[in-house]
């Protein structure tokens, strides 16, 4: 008879073992990990080594650096996701100093033109290139010591010296696709060419704010947009432009009498 | 030899084989990991990091809150193992500053005042 059972009961048994020792390695006792790096980091404090990479960068401008430590977090698309953290940053109201500091990153980012010699040629420092974390290639920044030394900051590229820019033409666009009364801001230089970078300054009757173009590099380098309260009159300002445009409110379009939807403000400024 | 004893070696047999599958070949992936878990050397450079924007913010409250990301280690001993870690690596002479100053500030900051006076 029990000839006639065969083995099948060790295959069972192989079985439950082997359900037991798996359940135990994942659940029970997992594998504990040290030594990590970045890219292993949960999201949130991958969000936060961004912004403290950010807020260094803001001090170094030494963007070969910052782009070494942006790398470790193994982000296929790095700087879309730094130009989407500054967008969040402006939206959560997070601190101004981190807010600025990714807004900065994010245009350098999107523009990668910052030349190494400008950065090394700072202060006093040489150019020895120290150990860092993984081999990364971490060059040395001013050194601070030296009575009077100062770390300069590179010019932001996008807005060339004394430039000025004018309103070259606002209207307002109806699209049906759009269920939020915006404005959207355009800036090119003297060619035409879409600017990174630039400040943007808007206020209101109690309150303003700031943002860049460039934020949102799939909608053009030089695109900035700003969501609109419709009982809100605004008024629009780019840095180094004593030109504001006041009296952006909220205007709704028609369709055929019979649907209204919010339409939205396109400013286009251009480089004198 | 018993049924039930050759029954117990087999699934000893899958525990074993389970705990080499579980743990070797396709162990719990690494990920959500916290600060605390880093590298020495990343963990260094985490701590220069937060020099660096503390020299830039001049707030140090800030930068405590940011060390304490590195576990339960004390601001001032994470500091103190980051420069450890940086001279032996030869850190750049201005970057070994920044981590001194801060190391320097940490040693005279009183959490109670930062409550009072944010």
């Amino acid at each position: 008879m029990s000839e006639e059972r065969g083995h099948w009961y060790l295959v069972t048994g192989l079985i439950i073992g082997a359900a037991l020792g798996v359940a135990y390695a994942w659940f029970i006792s997992p594998v504990q990990y040290v030594d990590t790096s970045p890219a292993s980091l949960r999201e949130d404090f991958k969000e936060q080594y961004r912004a403290l990479v950010a807020s260094a960068y803001m001090l170094s401008s030494d963007l070969v650096r910052a782009k070494a430590r942006l790398d470790q977090l193994k982000d296929p698309d790095i700087n879309q996701t730094i130009a989407m953290q500054a967008q969040r940053s402006l939206a959560e109201e997070r601190p101004e100093a981190e807010r600025h500091a990714l807004g900065m990153l994010a245009m350098a980012l999107s523009q990668e033109a910052l030349p190494e010699a400008t950065v090394l040629n700072q202060g006093s420092s040489s150019s020895k290139v120290g150990a860092g974390p993984n081999g990364l290639s971490l060059t040395d920044s001013p050194d601070l010591s030296t009575p009077g030394s100062s770390i300069t900051a590179i010019p932001t590229p996008s807005s060339t010296p004394e430039a000025l820019y004018t309103l070259q033409d606002i209207h307002l666009i109806c699209d049906q696709g759009q269920n939020q009364p915006m404005i959207q801001v355009q800036v090119e230089n003297a060619s035409l060419e879409p600017v990174p970078g630039v400040e943007v300054f808007v206020n209101w009757p109690g309150g303003e704010e700031n943002f860049f173009t460039g934020l949102k590099p799939e909608l053009g380098l030089g695109f900035a947009d700003f969501a609109m309260i419709p009982s809100i009159t605004y008024t629009i300002r780019l840095e180094q432009s004593v030109q504001q445009v006041p009296g952006l409110a909220a205007k709704e379009c028609e369709l055929a009498e019979v649907e209204r939807y919010w339409g939205f403000w396109r400013l286009v400024f251009v480089q004198k | 030899m018993a049924r039930w004893i050759r029954f117990l070696i087999t699934v000893a047999l899958g525990v074993a084989g389970g705990l080499y599958y579980g743990w070797v070949i396709n162990p719990v992936d690494y990920l959500d990991m916290t600060p605390d878990s880093l590298r020495a050397d990343y963990q260094a450079d985490y701590v220069l990091m937060v020099a660096e924007a503390y020299r830039l913010e001049g707030d140090l409250g800030t930068a405590v809150h940011r060390l304490a990301m590195l576990g339960d280690t004390p601001p001032a001993e994470s500091v103190a193992e980051a420069t450890l870690y940086a001279v032996q690596a030869s850190y750049g002479q201005a970057d070994l500053l920044l981590i001194q100053q801060l190391a320097d500030d940490l040693q005279t900051w009183n959490p109670d005042l930062e409550t009072f006076f944010p």
